[in-house]
């Protein structure tokens, strides 16, 4: 396929990857900073900025951080990249790019969502309505992956748009992990109701409170909690699955020249497969991430200038 | 609902001279009466979802970028009977192998111009004529793989083509997505009424594509000039239905008089470019050097046969203005028949006494560049300010050879829906034809229809909508 139609799926599927969980973190830093003594708000409210790398820019813009402020900012702000507005027009842009690859049902679906969004702007959103854009952002989330699943070819349209959504869950899941798992490290020190809601926070926001229930039980255990996130094949949003699925997909790319993304995502792939949490608990979570995010930003990179740079 | 009456004196599609329905209208009509005005509106507004969400808008020249717009879409069809038809799809068959024959000659042998029938200066001092295509052979000896042919229906009731389109023509997208969206928002429609179908456009199109190259398996692009461009939409639709690669210009390169795509497993050679973008932007050496949309190259790797253009480059002079009243001369000359379908009679500026009557009887006439296209740049004598009249007077007197006159035709009517309930209002009609291994087309083609009451501009970009274009494939209904 021509490369510079692999390049807009796999920026199309990043950006609305990145929209859900943009929604999630969001969704669940307003909660949390409803349960929280002030004093503690304006450090869960932080939290979807320091994911996004956008804590300076909203200083530029605001002088106090509040839910409505983080709410304007993080939704539908078009002065910068982060927004889910502009993540939703760069994708509906890379989208139009490559209407020839997509099915009629996946560009509806992302079509759609622009349409529903650009309406939701002239409406705007206040923080007492956040909570059902953000469950309208998840659920067209859920539409457009159905649509991609149900409708379109498996070619490497397919492949490099699934490469595009792996790459940007395994970033984000790293990034969501280190940050709050230190806040919830540092909180069971203090008091243990407020541990109890930062763990939870931490697997709401990556969708996993539910497989944690089913695999552990009710006992919150810090290293419990990265083994799942971090090892687990069966989380859809872990490490392991991200790379499984990364490797994996790279293995059905038809490839010509190009074999190092692939080398750099098995070898990775490896380490996780048959890593164990004694291991993690050792080296540190926190180091443990930080190579991590090196090593996925490095795939990434390398994927691009295999099969997109020309 | 009730149906305003056609005005006295001109063709109406639906009503016979004396008010009475068309015979092969009646089942419409029938449909018009008994439709709740609230299901309609309702009806109108799914449309304007749907067509949102599929995202088949346009761009306008001049306005903002990505101002996406709606092409209105009127619910009521066109409706052409099968016996007109049959002699329109006779007479676009003849126009079009002619035109082409008379591309063929003007790069190779002049016949035509030696003997006598069109002069040596109208061909070659053409701006549209390309000298390098002179003695290029193409297989086929085909030019205008892609035509789209405007018509209009006079007070007579007879079709006349207005102009031939066989650069870029667009449109087709409408023709199917509006067929599309009649038989989703009126299955009980098509029950009742043996409409010919058109859904099979994108594959007579691959296949002429396809036997545009001589090579037994050819790769065949859609080379659009991006998202930007206002049939971006129709570029991306065609590329999709007939499986080929939509590519810009950035994504082929040429070496060694070969065009190859940058594709994700490496280059991969190019053998037929269905090209959307005009002659001069193709190659920024050999065409418009600022031209960001083309392919570097390309004209010389097109010289030596390698790749195929669709259309042709040089096909722009025998859709030219000047040109067009030639045609039936033109069909005479190479097939020895006698036309089929009617010319608009047109007077040539740039003939003195053409220029004197244009003069004299402004007020009466449509003047357009001999170039123009897309309703720009033209005046319609009748509707015209004194002040507009005036202007034209000094262009035509400053430039006559860039200026064609016509009389004001009377374009038909069909039934419309307007804000108020439904009125006539003016239609033109574009088929499309396809030249391949043999000329094809499927029946119907896009009608335009001008939404402001009296108007005779149908173009988009003027306010102009979109109606389904029905051919009855049996009139006895």
């Amino acid at each position: 396929m021509l490369s510079r139609a692999a390049a807009s799926l796999f920026w199309m599927a990043r950006y609305l990857e990145r929209m859900e969980i943009q929604a999630r973190l969001l969704d669940v830093s307003l909660t949390m900073a409803l349960i929280d003594v002030p004093e503690d708000r304006e450090e869960q409210l932080s939290v979807p900025l320091l994911v996004s790398g956008t804590r300076d820019q909203f200083w530029q813009f605001h002088d106090e951080v509040t839910p409505q402020r983080l709410i304007d900012f993080l939704l539908l702000d078009d002065r910068h990249d982060a927004s889910v507005f502009s993540m939703m027009r760069h994708a509906r842009d890379n989208a139009l790019h490559v209407r020839g690859n997509l099915s009629s049902d996946v560009w509806e679906s992302i079509n759609r969502t622009w349409l529903e969004l650009k309406d939701l702007s002239r409406r705007g959103v206040r923080e007492s309505n956040a909570s059902s854009v953000f469950d309208w952002v998840r659920e067209r989330s859920h539409t457009f992956r159905g649509a991609v699943y149900g409708t379109l070819l498996r070619n490497d349209a397919f492949h490099f748009l699934r490469l595009g959504t792996f790459i940007e869950r395994a970033d984000t899941t790293a990034r969501v992990l280190d940050i709050r798992h230190v806040m919830a490290t540092q909180s069971m020190a203090e008091h243990s109701t407020r541990s109890f809601f930062e763990w939870t926070a931490l697997l709401h926001s990556l969708a996993a409170f539910e497989a944690y229930q089913n695999t552990y039980g009710h006992n919150l255990e810090p290293m419990n909690v990265a083994e799942l996130l971090v090892l687990s094949a069966d989380v859809p949003r872990s490490l392991h699955s991200g790379l499984k699925e990364i490797s994996s997909l790279l293995e059905q790319v038809e490839s010509g020249r190009a074999q190092r993304a692939r080398r750099l995502a098995s070898s990775l792939y490896a380490n996780i497969r048959y890593g164990d949490r004694d291991y993690i608990a050792e080296r540190g979570l926190h180091s443990y991430l930080v190579d991590f995010l090196g090593r996925i930003q490095h795939i990434a990179d390398q994927i691009q200038k295999d099969y997109m740079g020309w | 609902m009730l149906i305003e009456p056609p005005a006295e004196g001109l063709y109406d599609e639906l009503f016979d001279s004396d008010n009475r329905v068309r015979p092969h209208c009646r089942m419409l009509e029938q449909w018009l009466i008994h439709s709740d005005e609230d299901l309609i509106a309702e009806k109108r507004r799914e449309a304007d979802v749907l067509f949102q969400r599929l995202g088949i808008t346009f761009n306008v020249y001049g306005e903002e970028l990505g101002a996406d717009r709606l092409i209105p879409f009127d619910l009521i069809p066109r409706v052409i009977s099968a016996a007109d038809w049959q002699k329109l799809q006779a007479g676009l068959r003849q126009r079009v192998q002619a035109l082409n024959r008379f591309l063929f000659d003007i790069y190779h042998d002049y016949d035509i111009v030696r003997a006598g029938v069109i002069s040596a200066e109208q061909v070659f001092a053409n701006p549209q004529y390309q000298p390098g295509m002179q003695q290029m052979k193409l297989p086929r000896n085909l030019y205008a793989h892609i035509a789209g042919i405007d018509l209009i229906r006079h007070n007579d009731g007879d079709f006349y083509v207005l102009e031939d389109n066989l650069r870029c023509p667009s449109g087709v997208s409408y023709m199917l997505e509006n067929r599309r969206m009649m038989m989703r928002l009126f299955p009980e429609l098509f029950a009742q009424t043996p409409v010919a179908p058109v859904d099979h456009y994108p594959n007579l199109l691959g296949e002429t594509l396809r036997a545009a190259s001589l090579k037994p398996d050819p790769t065949v692009v859609v080379l659009t000039p991006g998202r930007f461009n206002s049939a971006y939409f129709e570029h991306a639709f065609l590329a999709r239905q007939m499986g080929v690669e939509l590519v810009e210009g950035p994504d082929l390169f040429v070496r060694d008089n070969r065009v190859f795509m940058k594709t994700t497993i490496g280059p991969q050679q190019v053998d037929v470019i269905y090209r959307r973008i005009d002659d001069d932007f193709l190659d920024p050496l050999a065409g418009n050097p600022d031209s960001l949309l083309g392919v570097p190259g390309l004209y010389a790797a097109y010289r030596s046969g390698h790749v195929v253009l669709a259309n042709a480059m040089g096909t722009g002079v025998a859709d030219d203005k000047s040109i067009y009243p030639y045609v039936p001369d033109m069909i005479r000359f190479y097939l020895n028949e006698e036309p089929i379908l009617k010319n608009v009679p047109t007077w040539q500026c740039r003939k003195e006494k053409d220029l004197q009557y244009v003069l004299e009887h402004l007020e009466e006439l449509v003047v357009k560049e001999a170039q123009g296209a897309g309703g720009y740049g033209m005046l319609i004598g009748p509707k015209a300010s004194r002040k507009e009249l005036a202007t034209f007077r000094a262009l035509l007197k400053a430039k006559p050879e860039n200026y064609i006159a016509q009389p004001t035709l009377s374009l038909s009517t069909c039934p419309t829906f307007v804000n108020d309930g439904i009125a006539p209002r003016h239609l033109d009609l574009r088929p499309f034809v396809l030249s391949g291994k043999k000329i094809q087309m499927v029946p119907g083609g896009l009608t335009r229809v001008a939404l402001k009451e009296g108007s005779l501009v149908v173009n988009s970009s003027q306010g102009g909508g979109t109606k389904d274009t029905w051919v009855l494939e049996d009139d006895r209904c």
